[in-house]
Parts: structure tokens; C-alpha cells; sequence
């Protein structure tokens, strides 16, 4: 008699894809219809895969950063096939399709070092993206429709650096209750960003400036992933949080205000948490490690996660990797 | 190997830096590593190099006004003669110093051969005599500094020259790197033409530098931003490792002891100084990033020491950066990619000497689990490589597609939406075809709740009937409302309901219920529900009393006396009245919850008898509405949608406008991501929201043109305003059309949908006689 909640999730390979980069991938993402999966690589390259069907037809090289790329972003369709890349080089790179062939939409250079972190907003308030930078700063790039970008900067968000940023949902979270019936919940743009100062913070633009809002300290070394569930169905806003301390935690806010976030621990893992992607229906966690597993995650009844996929005992200890700079040195 | 071991033993420090006076252009060390010379256009000075800090030993700049002799573009100390320096002028002076003078002004040697300024200075490595000099005059020189003028000249026939370094191995070869992206390799004894030249770059190439042990190689830096590796020892120059930088490269310099490691620094822009490794050519192996102006100048301490480096920079610092403090991009770098895809599907790259683990382990990794007892875990796991190293590192990518059935997956979602209806039947035929549905699609738990909203909420099929007492006897009425229970408990059930999916028993006591009632048995039926958590297995026993024939109804524990009065009052049930609020008479409430923990057993009591069929259905919103919050909550607004559409007025007030708005947000956001179009048009057209209904409308545009005047029509009426003549006229008719009016959007021709339709069966061409084929999609 199987429950629901207990109910086992199955996930196997179907295909892996010959990326043919030349260096260490960094990030992975898939578009909008999940049709389309974008790679980046150390080797400066992004490479666009049609994975339709199970295939994998490399339909676009896009070369442009002069350094290793970190991190890629779709944005949602409604403004065409964009997508935009952060490198080493300090550069945002924003892609479009045109007509087939992919073309530098647009190229930021504002920040001073390595820009480590990119994310569209969510489509409902227009074209913007965020960029966390290891200088420290965040921009906010909103395309003002002719081509033309504003930029709005928050200098020194992160001491040392900004890891991650990730967008809240369009949907304010508590308007479903506290406004009253009819009127219009007037939307605020809100991210959560993480870095290198242990820091999950929170932010939101009010009379067009960026403001800190939140500051949520948990973590005991630089947070390595933040990722804001998407809000579906739920008043409530969720956010996941992953730091090289190896520990993982949910952040959930029920106070229409959005003043009160608690912590959750999801779980303590032997090693460096690199990421963290919800599902679409912000119901699933995965969480990616530095020992190179993918751990599925659910919130049970009773309000705890649990990993819906567990260790493999055959496979004996997870042997911990550091890398072998030590030795090169 | 002597010198490698006493190395290690004298050279210590840590990372330090002092403030110079000026702007440093390059730095240079002596042999035993203890002192540096730092020189500049307005400094020339040396440091001693202690445990702690930088000392100021000497100031070469002397006299009232330094000649400009004293400005430097480069230095070089002598790696034999500890006394011996050489720099470089930018007024075109090569200058020897020696440090053993007794007096203040220790230049030895003045050369003012070239007519620009020089670049480079550079002492033979083992010919203690040899000076070698490259300017932007576009000559070298080598001198004897045993004499007065250079020895031979050797002129490039290229473009200025920006650095010369004599070959560490070969005693007689020299390379020499020019502005115009060449790079020739002379003989000393040969001044008249070299002996083989290659283009490099493209631009300038400013640096370059022999390789300590390899004889044959030889990296070049260039404006272009790259670093290139030559091997030169075979016939063809061949280029071996290409490292691209982000800015120009002004220095580069192999690290000792570590055969495919260099350092560089740039000369605008960027400040850093970087040590790759040339097989890894996109991400440097390690970075300084102390100097807040460009660096000039850099040099490994030691010539067998890889730990510490100088540098020296515009913002007029001298650091030495020790090895352990640098930072490494690669720490910052994430390793692995992941994401989650629409369909559930797991994206995930990672490291490929993780990925690839001993081929067995990657197997049994694979292939076990997906084959294996479902109850087994996913789990992508590859045993770590410990011998990787920074130099070989590739990522594999794997897609993880989830399993079918799975509720990681979202082909439930997919399948529903398409499957579902939402309109066009009656309400209970809805309630059972997505009942079916799910079932089918395997979701006991939204079947159920389909089959008991279809239960609660159906409409008595005459309602004049109901208040008939011997209804029951009447047998081949459709009965159907008539779920009578205590309020607390079924709470309670319908939540388990929703929670644990054991509703195929529930399911069957509904059906049993209602098929008994419509057959017409007497109907009077009780039910007891076993109470859920004390029984995992078999939650609900049920306890089916069908010998009751007359309409009373009778509790095995004889527990509600009152209820008989249902007989005396037949218009008005007792437990109807009570309802909501309350929705046992005392009595009885009194004896159920007696009775519950007695027995363990919670109560519902199924009969037609018990209810008027106006008010149960306002009864269970509340239940309703939580369940849907519940749905929703769980993330599936499919359900929460669905059911807000099908049961229409019946809940809709129940919950708040701006909750139902962002379910029905969330779903069509679903539905349109998964691109189930129709579905999503169906659900916004079905939707009461004014929000949503408004969907439709946005970004709908329609352009029309004039059937008179063929002319686009501008005015938002039907009458063109350019020819004033009603635009929407009949072509077959002649008439006005109001309603559906078709048109030919070759020619603007139109009319009733009928007539058109009528028309195009005898003839193809338009109807207005325009001879227009016209084309209606």
C-alpha cells in the first residue's frame, strides 16, 4: 500500500550528450519548452543543443567571451530566443536568434572582475536580467524595448563577491491574502542573491532603486547557489540556498510582508554544495554536490525534506575530492 | 641539484609589498635571489628581499637633476656577476652599473648607439661579457662590455623591436620579438640576416621567453591576447600551446620547476597577474590580484624556486606574491551544471574524470537502479578520480529523463490536461469522465476526489421529490445526494482522502452507495468507516446494513433516538437544520463522539432519508475549498483549476478572487510552457476571472480593409471611412451582417458565414463578382 508521499521517483539516463568542449562545463540549462539545452565551458565557448525527442543536434556555437563562461540564462520567449552568458572576462553577453543564426544581442562590461551569476526576470515585468559579480556588485539590465539597456547597479552587495542570483516569482507572495478582493496586487521586483560573505540576501526595487531587504545568515562559508521556487498554487515564498559548507537550506517566508524568513536545514552533505534547481512546480528540489551526485528532495507532510532519491549503499563511502592543486602546487 | 636543495632552505618570506616613489617599468633579481632592482622613469633602486619586508638598499638615482639616462624601460641584473647591472634608456642609452664602485654614481658603461628608445636589455646567460639590446629603432646590438661600442648590430627589416632573450641552452641564438607580430631567431656571429623568422601574432608581439629546460621552446605574448608556444627545435616552427588572456600580454615568464606553467601580466586594462598552465588554456591556473594599477614587470624570485614572484607596477608597489595566497579561478568555478528541465528531466554536467569512474562502478551506476526495484532510490553517483589534475579536465553532460509514472515527471500533467473535460456535459458525466481519467492515468487520489465532488455535489434530479419521505420506497429515483455524516469526522476522511490515496475504498463505498440507491434497494445504508490511523492497510471497514426496509434508521448502537423524528417531520429533517454549524442535534453528537473512541471507529452514516437536497452542497465548500487549496499547495493547480471550473458556482464564491486568479495564472503558465495551446485557450475562455478572461483579448489584432474601397480600415466601426459605405455588407445577401461575418481576405469580399458557404459550393470565385479565387482558411 504505497502513499503518495512515500511514492518512489525513478529518474535514468537517457542520453548523454557530446558537448565536445573543450574544458569543464559549468553550466547546463534548458529553455522555456524544455526543447533546447544551453552549455557553458571553461573553454569560452556556449553551445545551444536542440534536445527534442531525446536528440542532441548542436545547433549553435556561440563564441564571443574571452574567458571561461559561467553561467547561461534563458529568457522567456515571448521576447524571442535570448539567452544570455557571464564569463571570466567581466562581460554579460546577451544572445538572440535571428533568422537561425545567433548574434550578440548586447554586451555588458560594467563589472571588474569575473561576472559569475546571470537571470532573467520573471516575463511578467518585462526584459531584465541580474548579474552577481565577484566585485561584489550586482546590475540589473532592463531592456528598454529599442535596443537600448538600463543599468542599474548595487555596488558592494556581496563583500568578496556575488555568486548567484535568482529572480522571485511575479507572484507577491501574501497578496493572495492580505489584499482585499479586486484590486490589482501591485508587483515588486524582488531577487535573492548569494556570496561569498556567507550571505543570502534579498533585495527589492522600490521607487526604481535597488534596496537590501533581507539579510538571512546561516551558512559558514560562501554560498555557492540560491534558487527561488517557482510559486505555483502557494501564497508562500520559498527559496533554496546551497553553500561550499555542504549544507543546504530552505528559507520560507509565510508573512505577507515578506519581513520573517525561517531556515530550514535540508540536509548537511560530506561536501561543497554547488547547485540547487527546482522542479517547475517548485515541489522538487535538486541539489548537486561537490562529491558529483544529484539528490532529489521533496517536503513531506509533516514540513520536513527528504531525499526522495538515497546513497547507494553498494557503492560504499563517498570518497570526498579535493582537487589536486594542493600537489601541483 | 645543489642549488635546488639550498634553495628551498634560504628562500622563505611571505606575500609583502613596499610603496616605491614612482612608477616601476621593470624588475629584475640577482642570482641568489635576495635582492631586487626596481627601475622606472623616475626610480632606479634596490631592494633587499628579508623574511618580512622589503629593505631599501640602494638608490641608483643620483645627482640633482638624473640625467635621462636614469629613465628606464628595462633592467636586467646580471645572473653571474652580482655587481653587474644593465638598463635599459628611453632616450635610446643602454647603461651598465656596477655595483662595486665605491663611489655614489655607480654607472659603468654608457651606449648611445640606438636613436629610440630601448625595450629590452638582456646579459648572455653563461658569456659573463655579452650585452644584447632590442629598441624601437628596429636594431639590436650586442655588446662586449669590455669595449666602448657594440660588436655587431643586427637589424630586424621588421618594425620596432620589443624584446630580445638569448637562448638559455643554444650559446649562440638569440629570439627577438617585433611590433609587427614577428619573431626572428638571430646567431650572434651572423649579424647579417637571421636565421628564421615567423609571424606570431597578429599585432604586436611584446614578450617573449625560453623556456628553462625545454631548448626548444619559446612563448610569445602578444597585443592580440595570447600566449603561443613554439617549439623550435624542429625543422617548422610549430606552435604547441596557444593560451588566450583577457587583455594584451606585456610580460610573459615560464615558472620554474614546473614545465608547462607561466606567468603573465598585461600592459592596459588589466591588472592581474596570471599563471597558466599552457595545456589548460582557458582558465589560469592561478591569479595575483594585489596590483590596483597595470604591472610592469615580473620575475620568479628564484630560478628554482616556482613559490615566490615579484612584480612591480604602475601604482607604484613592489609585491612579492607567495604561491599559497593566490587565488585560483578554478575554486571559484563551478564544476558542475545542473537543471531541471520541464518534463522532470535532470540536466547535469559534472566533471568528466568524476564522471568517468572506473568503467564497472559507472555501469552498475547506470544500469542497476533504472531496471532495478523501483523502490530503490535515483541516484547519479561516479567515483571521484583522485588522480585528476588541473590540466585534464573535460565534463560529461548527462540528461536523466525521468521514468515514466513517476510524479517527477510531467507526463501526468500533459496527459490530464489534454484528457480532462471541463465543459460542454452536464456536471456529473464531467465529474466521472475525469474520474476516469485519472484513474486511468493512475492518480487514485484526484479520481476520487472527482467521483466525490460528483457525489456532493450533483443536483437531485427533481427536487420536489426530495422532500418526499417515501422516496426511498420509490426506488427507481435518482438518488444521489445523500451522504449524511458527522462533520468532524468526515472532515477528517475526506482530508485522509486527500492525503494517503486510499480512496479506491472510499470510491467503493460511494459507488456501492449510489448504485444500491439507484437500483432502488431500500436504501437505508450505514457505513463505518474504520478510523485511518490506527489501520494503515485497511483504513475504512465498512459495514454495509441493507435490511432496514422501512425508513427509519436504525444505529446498531441504537445511538440516535432523535433520528425517528425524521419520520414524524418529514419536511424538515432534523439534521438538516442543524447544518452547518452544527450538524448533529446534540444528542447524537453527544453519542458519536462517545462512541469514537469507544470503538475506535469513526461514523458515516450514508442515507437519502437524512438530507433535503438544497443545502448539502453549500455544506462541503469549505471542504471543498481546502481540498483545493491542499491541490494547489501540492503544486498541482491542474487539479485546483479543474475542479474550480467544473464545479463553476458552486465554489467559486468560496474562494477569493485573487487566489483563483493565480491558479489560473500558474496554470495556463503550465499549459503554455508544455504548449498545450488549446487546452490553455480553453481554460482562459472557461475562466470567470476577469483577469484572465481578458487574456484572450490582449495581443489580438485584426486587420481589415474596406470591401468597397479594398482599402485598410482604420476606424474601429464597420463603416469606412474613406468611402462611407458599410464595410460589412453580404456579398451574397446584400445585407448588413451582424454576427459572423467571413471574408475573403483577398479581396475583402465577405459575408454570412452560411451564405459564403452556400456561394463557395457552386463556384470558387467570389461571390461579389469581383473574379477574386477566393480562399477561405
Amino acid at each position: 500500500n504505497s502513499i503518495v508521499w512515500s511514492c518512489v521517483f525513478q529518474v535514468s539516463v537517457i542520453n548523454t550528450v557530446d558537448t565536445s568542449h573543450e574544458d569543464m562545463i559549468h553550466d547546463a540549462q534548458m529553455d522555456y519548452y524544455g526543447t533546447r539545452l544551453a552549455t557553458c565551458s571553461s573553454d569560452r565557448s556556449v553551445k545551444i543543443f536542440d534536445v527534442k525527442n531525446g536528440g542532441q543536434i548542436l545547433v549553435a556555437d556561440l563564441r564571443g567571451h574571452e574567458g571561461p563562461v559561467w553561467q547561461v540564462a534563458w529568457a522567456h520567449p515571448m521576447y524571442g530566443n535570448i539567452l544570455a552568458s557571464c564569463s571570466y572576462d567581466r562581460k554579460v553577453i546577451i544572445w538572440k536568434e535571428e533568422n537561425g543564426t545567433w548574434d550578440k544581442m548586447y554586451e555588458y562590461t560594467g563589472h571588474d572582475s569575473s561576472v559569475n551569476s546571470v537571470c532573467w526576470g520573471p516575463y511578467d515585468f518585462g526584459l531584465f536580467l541580474a548579474c552577481g559579480s565577484s566585485d561584489g556588485a550586482i546590475s540589473v539590465l532592463t531592456c528598454s524595448g529599442d535596443g537600448h539597456w538600463d543599468i542599474k547597479k548595487i555596488n558592494n552587495a556581496h563583500t568578496i563577491g556575488c555568486n548567484a542570483v535568482s529572480w522571485a516569482p511575479a507572484v507577491v507572495p501574501g497578496s493572495l491574502i492580505e489584499q482585499p478582493t479586486g484590486q490589482k496586487p501591485n508587483y515588486i521586483k524582488r531577487f535573492v542573491s548569494g556570496g561569498c560573505d556567507n550571505l543570502v540576501k534579498l533585495w527589492k526595487e522600490e521607487d526604481g532603486q535597488w534596496k537590501e531587504d533581507q539579510k538571512l545568515e546561516a551558512h559558514s562559508d560562501w554560498v555557492r547557489d540560491v534558487g527561488w521556487a517557482p510559486s505555483i498554487g502557494l501564497p508562500t515564498s520559498t527559496i533554496a540556498s546551497c553553500s561550499r559548507d555542504g549544507r543546504v537550506f530552505i528559507w520560507t517566508c509565510d508573512d505577507p510582508a515578506g519581513n520573517t524568513w525561517t531556515a530550514k536545514l535540508l540536509h548537511k552533505f560530506n561536501d561543497a554544495v554547488w547547485h540547487v534547481s527546482w522542479s517547475i512546480t517548485g515541489k522538487i528540489l535538486a541539489v548537486s554536490g561537490g562529491d558529483n551526485k544529484v539528490t532529489l528532495w521533496k517536503e513531506s507532510v509533516d514540513g520536513q525534506w527528504a531525499c526522495i532519491s538515497d546513497v547507494n549503499k553498494g557503492q560504499g563511502a563517498v570518497t570526498s575530492i579535493t582537487d589536486s592543486q594542493q600537489n601541483e602546487q | 641539484m645543489e642549488k635546488m636543495t639550498r634553495v628551498s632552505g634560504t628562500v622563505s618570506g611571505c606575500t609583502m609589498f613596499c610603496h616605491l616613489d614612482a612608477p616601476a617599468n621593470a624588475i629584475s633579481v640577482c642570482r641568489d635571489a635576495t635582492q631586487v632592482v626596481v627601475a622606472g622613469r623616475n626610480i632606479f633602486k634596490i631592494y633587499g628581499l628579508e623574511e618580512d619586508g622589503f629593505v631599501e638598499r640602494l638608490n641608483l638615482r643620483v645627482g640633482r637633476k638624473p640625467s635621462l639616462n636614469f629613465s628606464c624601460a628595462d633592467v636586467m641584473w646580471h645572473q653571474m656577476e652580482e655587481n653587474l647591472l644593465a638598463t635599459a634608456a628611453t632616450n635610446g642609452a643602454v647603461v651598465t652599473w656596477n655595483l662595486a664602485r665605491p663611489c655614489r654614481n655607480k654607472q659603468e658603461q654608457l651606449f648611445t648607439e640606438h636613436k629610440r628608445t630601448v625595450n629590452k636589455v638582456c646579459f648572455h646567460p653563461t658569456e659573463v661579457n655579452m650585452l644584447l639590446s632590442g629598441s624601437q629603432d628596429g636594431f639590436m646590438k650586442c655588446f662586449d662590455l669590455r669595449k666602448k661600442e657594440s660588436v655587431s648590430t643586427f637589424s630586424g627589416q621588421s618594425e620596432s623591436v620589443r624584446d630580445v632573450q638569448f637562448s638559455i641552452k643554444d650559446y649562440f641564438t638569440f629570439a627577438a620579438s617585433f611590433e609587427n607580430g614577428n619573431v626572428q631567431l638571430w646567431d650572434i656571429r651572423r649579424p647579417d640576416r637571421y636565421e628564421r623568422m615567423f609571424t606570431a601574432h597578429t599585432g604586436p608581439v611584446f614578450c617573449c621567453d625560453w623556456h628553462p629546460e625545454d631548448r626548444g621552446w619559446l612563448a610569445t605574448g602578444g597585443r592580440d591576447k595570447m600566449v603561443k608556444v613554439w617549439d623550435m627545435s624542429t625543422n617548422r616552427v610549430k606552435e604547441i600551446y596557444c593560451v588566450q588572456t583577457i587583455a594584451s600580454v606585456a610580460r610573459v615568464k615560464w615558472r620554474p620547476e614546473r614545465r608547462y606553467h607561466l606567468a603573465t601580466c598585461s600592459m592596459m586594462v588589466d591588472h592581474n597577474i596570471y599563471v597558466w598552465d599552457v595545456r589548460r588554456p582557458f582558465i589560469p591556473f592561478a591569479t595575483f590580484e594585489e596590483h590596483k594599477d597595470v604591472t610592469t614587470g615580473i620575475v620568479w624570485r628564484h630560478q628554482h624556486d616556482p613559490y615566490f614572484l615579484l612584480s612591480g607596477s604602475k601604482d607604484s608597489t613592489l609585491y612579492q606574491h607567495m604561491f599559497k595566497d593566490a587565488s585560483r579561478p578554478v575554486d571559484r568555478a563551478n564544476p558542475e551544471g545542473l537543471c531541471f528541465g520541464l518534463f522532470g528531466d535532470l540536466a547535469f554536467a559534472a566533471k568528466e574524470s568524476l564522471m568517468s569512474a572506473p568503467q564497472s562502478v559507472g555501469d552498475v551506476g547506470r544500469k542497476t537502479y533504472p531496471g532495478g526495484d523501483r523502490r530503490y532510490p535515483i541516484f547519479f553517483f561516479k567515483k571521484p578520480d583522485v588522480t585528476e589534475q588541473f590540466a585534464q579536465v573535460s565534463s560529461a553532460l548527462s540528461v536523466f529523463e525521468s521514468e515514466a509514472g513517476s510524479s517527477v515527471g510531467m507526463d501526468w500533467f500533459i496527459n490530464t490536461a489534454q484528457s480532462y473535460l471541463l465543459s460542454g456535459k452536464p456536471f456529473a458525466e464531467l465529474c466521472e469522465h475525469n474520474a476516469q481519467v485519472a484513474k486511468r492515468l493512475n492518480r487514485p487520489q484526484e479520481s476520487t476526489t472527482w467521483t466525490m465532488l460528483r457525489i456532493m455535489f450533483s443536483e437531485p434530479a427533481n427536487p420536489s421529490l426530495s422532500s418526499n419521505h417515501n422516496l426511498n420506497k420509490s426506488g427507481n429515483l435518482p438518488l444521489v445526494n445523500s451522504v449524511a455524516f458527522d462533520h468532524k469526522t468526515f472532515t477528517f476522511t475526506l482530508f485522509l482522502a486527500a492525503r494517503k490515496s486510499l480512496q479506491t475504498v472510499y470510491e467503493d463505498v460511494f459507488l456501492c452507495a449510489e448504485n444500491e440507491e439507484t437500483e432502488g434497494s431500500e436504501g437505508q445504508a450505514e457505513y463505518l468507516f474504520g478510523d485511518a490511523e490506527l489501520d494503515d492497510d485497511d483504513l475504512y471497514s465498512m459495514e454495509h446494513d441493507n435490511q432496514a426496509e422501512e425508513p427509519e434508521y436504525l444505529l446498531p448502537q441504537e445511538a440516535f433516538p432523535l433520528r425517528h423524528e425524521i419520520m414524524d417531520h418529514p419536511s424538515a429533517p432534523e439534521p438538516v437544520q442543524e447544518k452547518p454549524e452544527s450538524p448533529h442535534v446534540s444528542g447524537s453528537e453527544a453519542e458519536s463522539t462517545c462512541l469514537t473512541p469507544m470503538e475506535s471507529f469513526s461514523l458515516i452514516s450514508v442515507s437519502q432519508l437524512l438530507f433535503s437536497p438544497h443545502l448539502p452542497p453549500k455544506f462541503f465548500c469549505p471542504i471543498v475549498k481546502e481540498m483545493l487549496c491542499y491541490y494547489a499547495e501540492q503544486g498541482d493547480v491542474q487539479m485546483a483549476v479543474s475542479v474550480l471550473i467544473v464545479l463553476g458556482d458552486r465554489i467559486r464564491k468560496e474562494i477569493d478572487e485573487l487566489t483563483q486568479e493565480h491558479w489560473y495564472m500558474s496554470y495556463i503558465d503550465l499549459l503554455q510552457r508544455f504548449e498545450l495551446w488549446n487546452v490553455s485557450n480553453e481554460v482562459i475562455k472557461l475562466s470567470t476571472c476577469g483577469a484572465i478572461m481578458c487574456l484572450n483579448q490582449t495581443s489580438t489584432t485584426l486587420h481589415i480593409n474596406c470591401s468597397n474601397c479594398k482599402r485598410p480600415m482604420s476606424n474601429k466601426g464597420w463603416i469606412c471611412d474613406r468611402c462611407h459605405q458599410c464595410a460589412s455588407v453580404c456579398a451574397v445577401c446584400h445585407h448588413v451582417v451582424k454576427g459572423l461575418f467571413v471574408w475573403c481576405q483577398g479581396c475583402s469580399h465577405g459575408g454570412h458565414l452560411e451564405h459564403v458557404m452556400e456561394w463557395l459550393k457552386q463556384s470558387k470565385h467570389c461571390p461579389a463578382g469581383c473574379g477574386h479565387l477566393c480562399e477561405y482558411t
